[in-house]
Parts: C-alpha cells; sequence; structure tokens
C-alpha cells in the first residue's frame, strides 16, 4: 500500500453547491496541505471519507481499504479534529479518557495524561471553562492518543497563538517521524504548510485546481510583476492566470527558470501559497 | 458501546443531585401523605436521559462520534441501553422506598399494590422511550417535547373519547381474565414495542448526514 | 552540525541543505562513515518537508557525497577531494568570468582587478 488514502472521482451534489470530481492521493508518510476558500469543499471532503456524510459517488480508499465497507476496521487507526464538532463541553477530560478507553483498542490513557500535563490542561475541569485554543490542544490530544496512522485535521490550528501552534506542529512532525503515518491537514494558515507540508491540494468551488508537492510551488512557481506593456508580450501560453491591480500586473507562471530565459521581465518572486491562492481564484486567464 | 454509555452518564453526573434531591423529596412526601408519586422518579430519569440529546446536537457529538469505530450504531444502541437500564434502576430504587414508607407509615406492606405499580411505571416509562426516541431522531430534542406533548394530549382526548361512546366493560373483563399473565404479556409487550422503536432509530441516524 | 536556512533568499531549501552539507563534508567537518541524521528528523529540526530533506539526499548521494546503506541510513561517502575541488573551482571561475566581462565592457583594466582581489581576500583576515 503506497497511498495511506486515496480519493477517486468523489461527487457529491447539494442544493447550491457541488462537490464535482475530487481526485487526490496522500501517500504514506507524508503531510499534505488541504487548502481552499471557506465553503470550496474542504469539510464536505473530510466528511465523505469519514462517512459523517453517505450518499456520495465515487471511491474513497484508506490504508487500501473501501472506506465504506471496512469503516468501523478503518477508524480505529484514523484520529480526527473537526471544525466545531467535539465533546459535549460539559465534560471534562476525565471523562474523555474514560469514555475513549470504551471506543478505541488502542487508546492510551497515560500518552493523553501526557499531553494533558504538556498543555497545562487540568484534567477534572470542564470543557465549557477552556479557552478556544485550550479547546483545540485538547481535541489534538484526543485524536493523537489512540495511536492513529492517519490523522485527519481540520482548522486544528484556528485560535491558537503563534507559540501554541508552534508546539502543535512540532508535534505534527514528531508524528510523521513514524514513515508509516500521515497527516491530511485542511488549514487557513499556510504559513504552516509551507514549512511542513509535503504536499498541496488545493480547491475551489468543490473542483480540486491542482495537487503538486509544495516544493515544486514554491520553488519552481512565481509571481511575475510587470507593467501592461511588458503584459502584453508574454504569449498565453506561458502563465496560469494574471491579475490587474492598480499599479502592476502580478502573472502567475509554473516555471520561474524558464519564464526568466524567455522573458526579461525584472521581478519573479517566489510565491506564496495565499497568493497563489489569491490568484488562483480572482485571477483571469 | 461502553464509552458510549458512560459519557452519558458522565453527562448526567451532575443532575445526580436533582435525582438524590427528588429520592428525598419523594421520601418525605411518601412518609407525610398517602401519595403515589412512584412515576415521577423513573419518568424524571427519562427526562434526563432525552436532556443529554440537547447537549450532544450544541456540541455536535453526533457527526464526531460517526468517527469513532462503529460509531453510528453504537451512538443509537447505547442510549437505547442506558435509558432503559436507568429506567429500571431507578424503578426498582423507588419500589424499594415504596417498601420502606408502606411498611414505616402502615406496619404494613401492601406488596401486589406496589409491585403493579413498578411495573406500570417501567411500562408507561419504557412506553413514552419507545415513542420518544424516534421523533427525537428525526427531528430532534425540541420538536419532539412539542410532538409528546400532543400525543398525551391525544391520548388522553382519545381515552376520554371511548370511554364515552364504548362499552369498556368487554376490555375489563379481559383484563382481569389475564389479570395472572398480565405482567408477562406487559413485559413482552414492552420488549416488543422497546426493540421496534430501536429499530426505526437506528434506521433514521444510519440515514442521517450532518 | 549546524544548518542554517533562509526562507526568504530564492534558493530553494533543499538547495540549501544540499550545498551546507556538501560544504561540511568537503572541509572535513563532517567525517568519512559518519552517520547523518535521518531524513525524518532532520525535516523535523529544521522545520522543513520530509520531500524536501529527502531531495537533498538524494542528490547528495547522486554527486557522490553521501551512500544509502538500506534499514541503516546515510553515511558520509568516502569523496574524491579532487572532484570537490573541482567543482569549487568551476563556480569560482564562473562568477570571474562575469567580473572580467563587466571589467571589460567598462574598460577597467587587469591591474585594477588583481589589486581588488588582492583587497578582498585579505578582508577575512
Amino acid at each position: 500500500m503506497e497511498n495511506i488514502l486515496e480519493i477517486k472521482n468523489l461527487c457529491k451534489t447539494y442544493d447550491n453547491f457541488a462537490l464535482k470530481n475530487v481526485t487526490l492521493s496522500l501517500p504514506k508518510g507524508m503531510i499534505m496541505g488541504f487548502i481552499g476558500e471557506n465553503g470550496a469543499g474542504k469539510t464536505t471532503t473530510i466528511k465523505a471519507i469519514l462517512n459523517i456524510i453517505q450518499s456520495y459517488r465515487g471511491e474513497i480508499k484508506i490504508f487500501g481499504l473501501d472506506n465504506r465497507k471496512y469503516d468501523k476496521k478503518i477508524k480505529e487507526d484514523i484520529g480526527v479534529v473537526l471544525d466545531d464538532m467535539f465533546f459535549p463541553e460539559i465534560l471534562t477530560p476525565n471523562d474523555i479518557d474514560n469514555t475513549m478507553k470504551g471506543i478505541y483498542k488502542n487508546w492510551d490513557s497515560k500518552m493523553f495524561d501526557d499531553y494533558l500535563k504538556e498543555f497545562s490542561l487540568l484534567p477534572n475541569k470542564q470543557i465549557k471553562t477552556f479557552s478556544k485554543g485550550m479547546r483545540k490542544k485538547l481535541e489534538i490530544a484526543t485524536a493523537l492518543s489512540h495511536h492513529p496512522k492517519l490523522l485527519i485535521l481540520d482548522e486544528p490550528t484556528s485560535g491558537l497563538d503563534p507559540v501554541a501552534r508552534a508546539e502543535i506542529i512540532q508535534i505534527f512532525q514528531s508524528f510523521i517521524e513514524k514513515d508509516d503515518c500521515s497527516i491530511l491537514l485542511s488549514s487557513h494558515i499556510t504559513t504552516d504548510l509551507e514549512h511542513i507540508a509535503d504536499y498541496i491540494t488545493f480547491i475551489n468551488r468543490g473542483e480540486i485546481v491542482l495537487s503538486k508537492t509544495k516544493d515544486e510551488l514554491l520553488d519552481k512557481y512565481g509571481i511575475v510583476k510587470c507593467t501592461e506593456a511588458e503584459f502584453k508580450k508574454i504569449n498565453k501560453k506561458d502563465y496560469i492566470k494574471y491579475r490587474k491591480t492598480k499599479y502592476e500586473y502580478e502573472v502567475l507562471v509554473s516555471n520561474k527558470k524558464d519564464f526568466k530565459a524567455k522573458y526579461d521581465i525584472a521581478i519573479i518572486d517566489k510565491i506564496t501559497l495565499d497568493e497563489l491562492m489569491v490568484l488562483m481564484i480572482k485571477g483571469e486567464e | 458501546m461502553i464509552g458510549f454509555i458512560k459519557k452519558d452518564l458522565f453527562m448526567i453526573k451532575s443532575n445526580f443531585k436533582l435525582l438524590g434531591i427528588l429520592i428525598i423529596a419523594y421520601t418525605l412526601m411518601g412518609f407525610v401523605g398517602e401519595i403515589d408519586i412512584s412515576f415521577i422518579l423513573p419518568f424524571m430519569s427519562v427526562m434526563i436521559m432525552i436532556s443529554t440529546f440537547s447537549y450532544d446536537n450544541y456540541n455536535n457529538w453526533d457527526a464526531y462520534s460517526i468517527s469513532f469505530p462503529d460509531g453510528r450504531k453504537n451512538s443509537v444502541k447505547s442510549k437505547y441501553v442506558a435509558t432503559v437500564l436507568m429506567i429500571v434502576i431507578v424503578s426498582i430504587i423507588t419500589t424499594l422506598l415504596s417498601f420502606i414508607i408502606s411498611y414505616a407509615s402502615t406496619k404494613t406492606i401492601n406488596c401486589e399494590q406496589i409491585l403493579i405499580s413498578m411495573f406500570g411505571t417501567i411500562f408507561g416509562t419504557l412506553f413514552v422511550l419507545s415513542f420518544m426516541y424516534p421523533i427525537i431522531y428525526k427531528l430532534g430534542v425540541e420538536k419532539a417535547r412539542i410532538g409528546i406533548f400532543l400525543i398525551v394530549f391525544g391520548l388522553v382526548f382519545i381515552g376520554g373519547f371511548l370511554t364515552n361512546y364504548f362499552n369498556l366493560s368487554l376490555i375489563t373483563k379481559a383484563i382481569l381474565f389475564l389479570e395472572d399473565y398480565l405482567i408477562i404479556i406487559l413485559i413482552i409487550i414492552a420488549i416488543i414495542m422497546v426493540y421496534i422503536s430501536y429499530k426505526i432509530s437506528e434506521r433514521i441516524f444510519n440515514k442521517k448526514e450532518f | 552540525m549546524e544548518i542554517i536556512i533562509s526562507n526568504s533568499s530564492g534558493v530553494p531549501i533543499y538547495e540549501q541543505i544540499k550545498e551546507q552539507i556538501k560544504v561540511k563534508i568537503v572541509s572535513n567537518e563532517l567525517k568519512e562513515n559518519e552517520l547523518l541524521p535521518s531524513i525524518r528528523t532532520l525535516a523535523k529540526d529544521l522545520y522543513c518537508s520530509v520531500i524536501t530533506t529527502k531531495n537533498a539526499y538524494e542528490e547528495l548521494v547522486k554527486e557522490g557525497y553521501i551512500k544509502n546503506v538500506p534499514s541503516k541510513g546515510f553515511y558520509v561517502a568516502k569523496i574524491n577531494k579532487d572532484v570537490a575541488l573541482e567543482e569549487q573551482l568551476n563556480k569560482i571561475e564562473e562568477l570571474m568570468d562575469k567580473a572580467v566581462t563587466i571589467a571589460k565592457m567598462n574598460n577597467i583594466n587587469k591591474k585594477t582587478l588583481n589589486e581588488m582581489l588582492t583587497i578582498l581576500y585579505e578582508e577575512d583576515k
């Protein structure tokens, strides 16, 4: 099994939104950043993977097994942090520990306890007394403490201050040190992804726009900044999208080196994921 | 499933105090007067279990729990098992208290009456459970509460309607005839009722998307 | 071992890692047969992705600086000092060529260039 997660042509239709042929593959031992606007389909895709929504078409395989047929077996090894979905807030971390003992075969109370200590979370306080950041840390601790092989995380660091985020990202990287574990990480905090993600999958309006290695996007792709006159000289085949701002043209190209060799334009910058997203979504062809 | 049941018990932990107060109140009232409130405690415990549905909903627990192995199946099963257990246990406690009160105030124990009361209460609360839970799964707790109100109202209305227009002597004769077997029949009906309710709830929940 | 990454330099991260390790190998800071950190541990410590460190190591293997022992890890290879030196000499030649071109274009003579070279060389001391 090369890929820990494989999605092929996932389709799901709602009244005013639809997933269309979403296809992606996450290899073992890798981190995939899942990016897109709010409402682009990240959460819907994640829900399909977990069978939280069920009436979808397409094939989803986890650990090489069909996610519908082997749902129970697969879920023993998946750790999940979802947006705004967790234990009832009148419960305490101790309650969570005792509950999970009876849910996962591999639940590790000691590991959970260690995380609580590391995150300074009091085991006997109700979740509703925790701040947003503390809740997220608790959710992450819960997801990790049954030794999963695949982490599916929907905005796991939202609401965390930079120091806490750095802590959590370190924990994710430790998780990946075992080369048979993977992470699917949906996040708006693209700076984190720019560092630790191996792959980036970008979804827009229910369709996958691109799915590439992060290195290719950051090393090869680039953003050309030029005047209108210079832009007019560029062959349409040599760029992906462009955007006209008040003072300049911004042009997304897939190979900085080739572009530089062909055109004599001074500014070809390294692109950030945020800029990539904005250009892909708001740019014209 | 054990994990799910534990979770619900942890949730009503804070309500145990309420139950404790009610038990004390019940005991006191029993000593003071002849009021038979043996149905209140079991009924309250069902209401408390139903409140767990509200908490679950508020935190989107249902969706989260689907990410657990056998999440959908255990979610429904555990609610039924937990509720039935609570009903039975609380009913037994109430019955024991009734015995104590009866002995303490009248120096006699009206065994038959107390036991009939217990079985009636258990049957009544299981009936409420069987009706309410599928409605809760389909429409949510708030709408279900209204629905139950309407159903009880409707049943009382129909009951009154029937007594006015039909001769119930046949039914009362049939009940007297079956008296010895009444308890067993009630138990069988209760089991079937709860089982059908469970199957319906399971089907509703399995189709649900979040 | 110290490896310092610049995120804004425009040089791909895997290249920065590769070059810095190369320098350490050539300067003997990393000795022959010394075990290098694993791809994953290095990624974690450098706060970058596994594919990046994997890329760096793969290129170092291709260029003969390190060798991959299956199930054990990456070790510093016995490098041909001459080959490594050759590579650095080529780089210097390339840069010198650029300097000479600019000098010629601007009528700056060889003597001035030589003086500049001496000053620069002395500066670091």
